[in-house]
């Protein structure tokens, strides 16, 4: 059967391990990381996609998978469960010849040419998974078609003093990428690559083909496909991207884009034309108890609280028993922290169940680093933790 | 589950001119996230049922919106599912259905074309989880016409009038219905919820048509107790009849002990389904104070709420007081308002400054799009 064209195909890379983010990620991919209260991280792009109008979406996958693939589900939570095109979890697949694991960004699109060749598509859009941002993916293709780029780069400004932690790149007054250097130690701009790609598919596919033939690339978007675009000289373009986004890459940085949603400026998850999507847990309101203190935090369905929550994120089915004190801290779905616990400066993922009376974390301040509890553990002691 | 599912949207909202003036009573916001209809819809979800019909008579657009193609309780499905029924009007029937009876006789053919063994009658306005596997169990062993669930219960002269009464003999077998009675006391008080075999309940219906019969607690119940077997199924757990505006605002506060929270969403049988609605979660400032309540997502509170219960997508302003109150969703209460015993229905707006106090035994409603 031949599928229905569609004028833009969306990859979102999110077979990465996500290293950095240490026992979070010990058994799930980066990209289902919990946030926010009831999200996980994919929830961004694939909200992204659906309020852009991108409904065709390939879902690259490698590391750890069962817990994304099982989130993702048939797409519906997004909106992408659709009669033509809709959402596709893509892990890598025996073929006949060689047969690899994904080795780069780059190479995991060129082992899938064919899914996006069922579609005909006049781009490409290179999506990941791992941040944290509202961006409307239509304005940049509208750029890129207005261009006429054969690769159309989102960029951000960033301090300078960031800037080596990122793809960094130059251009010209028309918006034309003059130079590209990935992690500079020397970096020539503030303007880094937020890793959101637009290409024209057919370009796309022609160096896909030619970086796979290079025995020395490292196959990856970044290090090896756009220095050899701009090389060649194909016409690629900046676009500028001036909205909150957050790399989550990190403990210190999950934690401060959690903290980011608090507070009267936070970044705002409840725009009405901007939803963000998510697959959750049926959970009725939740519930504050008599002597609950609540302040300056966000707390999710089916969350009972009768202690203490400040400058916090709740998620949903958390328990905060009596006089327990929660603060700077992000506590995942269907945590229970037993009454007289005191938890300070931590992340404490799913299923996790403390106390009572347990010290965690220790408080905020200069030298202090944030505790991580890692998935389903049971703390009902002070042995070896903390 | 060989059982058909048919849910009654609108039987009685006579009894409900404030809540259900421009809605159905299935339609009804409860909870802080859910509508009465959720209620029986997932009881039947639960319990294994997959064909529904949900029958509404009019008023009926929210209670549309809001089952909509019943994904939400995975009620969309190839074989079965949600089919909301409205009334249809071709040769001698037309207008809206006059009661049970009526509207089961003019869906006739889609019960009859139905493959299923049992089928499960239950009005909207009951908070209750139960399982229907048990009732079926009961009725199979009585070997029953119609199984009534009912409760024990204290009513009075108020509440008696919206409410149908049985006494049973020692076998637990009817011997007298009493539909709609001015009464006090202990009752076995029906949660209107019936299971009957799909074959006899067409029976019921060929003799209502030859006989012009509309009303099935009358022409049924308590007129053919004695010739039919019908048998009580007690129900103990917890439950709920909202049956007029200080009912809803009682059941609703009754939500607000941890107790009676965790039986109707946190049971056995499975959790309650609703609509997703994609709100983020509640959104607590620096000033807000919070104390005994039940709070759905998407709100922004900066005041202080106490024992009520917020919709989603409610906003509190700086230094306002919420008390004993329901604010139903997209209600919007002003800097330094004072609620007391107020329930907003649906896109309220109270200005800044303003105070409004009701009673615990009599709440101030506000109606829906209102600006105070």
């Amino acid at each position: 059967m031949r599928l229905a064209k569609k004028e833009c195909v969306a990859m979102l890379l999110a077979g990465g391990q996500g290293s950095r983010l240490g026992a979070l990620t010990a058994k799930i991919a980066k990209p289902s990381v919990p946030f926010g209260g009831k999200y996980r991280i994919i929830d961004f792009a694939l909200s992204n996609c659906t309020n852009s109008g991108i409904d065709t979406i390939g879902v690259l996958t490698q590391y750890q998978p069962l817990i994304l693939n099982s989130y993702i589900g048939d797409g519906k939570s997004w909106d992408l469960d659709r009669m033509h095109g809709g959402i596709q979890i893509l892990p890598p697949y025996q073929r006949v010849g060689d047969s690899e694991w994904y080795l780069g960004t780059a190479n995991s699109i060129y082992q899938n040419m064919d899914f996006i060749d069922q579609y005909r598509p006049e781009y490409v859009l290179i999506l990941s998974g791992d941040h944290i941002y509202k961006m409307d993916y239509s304005l940049m293709v509208d750029y890129h078609k207005k261009m006429d780029a054969d690769c159309t780069i989102s960029v951000i400004d960033v301090p300078i003093k960031e800037a080596s932690r990122f793809g960094i790149l130059s251009s010209d007054e028309s918006g034309r990428i003059t130079d590209f250097e990935e992690k500079p130690k020397r970096p020539k701009s503030t303007q880094a690559s937020m890793g959101i790609y637009v290409f024209k598919w057919n370009k796309l596919k022609k160096y896909l083909e030619i970086d796979d033939k290079n025995p020395d690339s490292s196959n990856d978007f970044g290090k090896d496909l756009i220095p050899l675009m701009l090389r060649s000289g194909e016409k690629l373009y900046a676009y500028k991207f001036t909205g909150y986004w957050k790399d989550v890459g990190t403990i210190d940085s999950l934690w401060q884009a959690n903290m980011d949603l608090l507070g009267e400026n936070g970044f705002e998850l409840s725009e009405e034309n901007w939803i963000i999507y998510s697959r959750h847990a049926e959970k009725p309101p939740h519930y504050t108890g008599r002597d609950a203190v609540i302040k300056n935090s966000i707390v999710s369905e089916g969350a009972v609280i009768l202690g203490t929550v400040e400058n916090s994120v709740v998620f949903s089915g958390v328990t905060i028993g009596e006089n327990a004190l929660v603060k700077d801290s992000v506590v995942m779905a269907d945590v229970v922290i037993n009454k007289d616990c005191v938890v300070n400066y931590s992340i404490i993922d799913e299923m996790v169940t403390i106390g009572p009376g347990l010290k965690i974390g220790k408080p905020k301040g200069e030298d202090s680093e944030i505790t991580v509890i890692p998935r389903e553990s049971v703390i009902n002691n002070m042995g070896g933790l903390v | 589950m060989n059982a058909l599912g048919i849910i009654f949207s609108d039987m009685q909202d006579w009894s409900m001119t404030e809540l259900a003036a421009h809605r159905s009573v299935a339609a009804i916001p409860f909870g802080g996230r859910y509508r009465l209809i959720d209620f029986p819809l997932s009881n039947m979800v639960n319990s294994g049922i997959n064909k529904i019909y949900l029958i509404t008579s009019s008023k009926y657009r929210s209670l549309m919106e809001h089952v909509g193609s019943g994904k939400d309780w995975d009620l969309s499905r190839k074989k079965g599912g949600i089919l909301v029924i409205p009334p249809y009007s071709s040769g001698e029937t037309h207008g809206l259905y006059q009661g049970r009876l009526d509207a089961l006789k003019r869906v006739l053919d889609y019960i009859t074309s139905s493959k299923e063994k049992y089928v499960i009658l239950s009005d909207s306005d009951m908070i209750y989880n139960i399982n229907y596997q048990d009732v079926i169990n009961c009725h199979e062993e009585k070997e029953s016409d119609i199984t009534a669930v009912y409760t024990k219960t204290n009513i009075n002269k108020s509440t008696s009038i919206h409410k149908i009464l049985y006494e049973f003999d020692q076998e637990g077998r009817a011997v007298d219905v009493l539909v709609y009675p001015v009464t006090n006391g202990t009752y076995n008080v029906g949660l209107n919820t019936w299971v009957m075999n799909k074959d006899f309940l067409e029976s019921l219906l060929y003799d209502a048509i030859a006989r012009n019969y509309k009303d099935f607690s009358y022409n049924v119940l308590s007129a053919r107790v004695n010739s039919l077997r019908i048998y009580g199924y007690e129900y103990t757990g917890f439950y709920a009849h909202i049956d007029s505006l200080q009912s809803y605002y009682e059941t609703s506060m009754k939500l607000l002990n941890m107790d009676n929270l965790q039986s109707i969403f946190y049971s056995k049988i499975g959790p309650i389904y609703t609509k997703t609605k994609d709100s983020a979660p509640t959104k607590y400032c620096s000033g807000s104070l919070v104390k005994n309540s039940l709070i759905a997502n998407g709100c922004i509170i900066e005041g202080t709420v106490e024992n009520s219960i917020l919709f989603r997508n409610v906003r509190i302003g700086k230094n306002a007081v919420v008390k004993n109150s329901i604010i139903m969703q997209h209600g919007r209460i002003g800097d330094n308002a004072k609620l007391d015993s107020i329930i907003t229905d649906t896109y309220a707006v109270v200005n800044k400054d303003r105070v409004l106090l009701g009673y615990s035994n009599c709440p101030f409603f506000i109606k829906k799009n209102s600006v105070v």
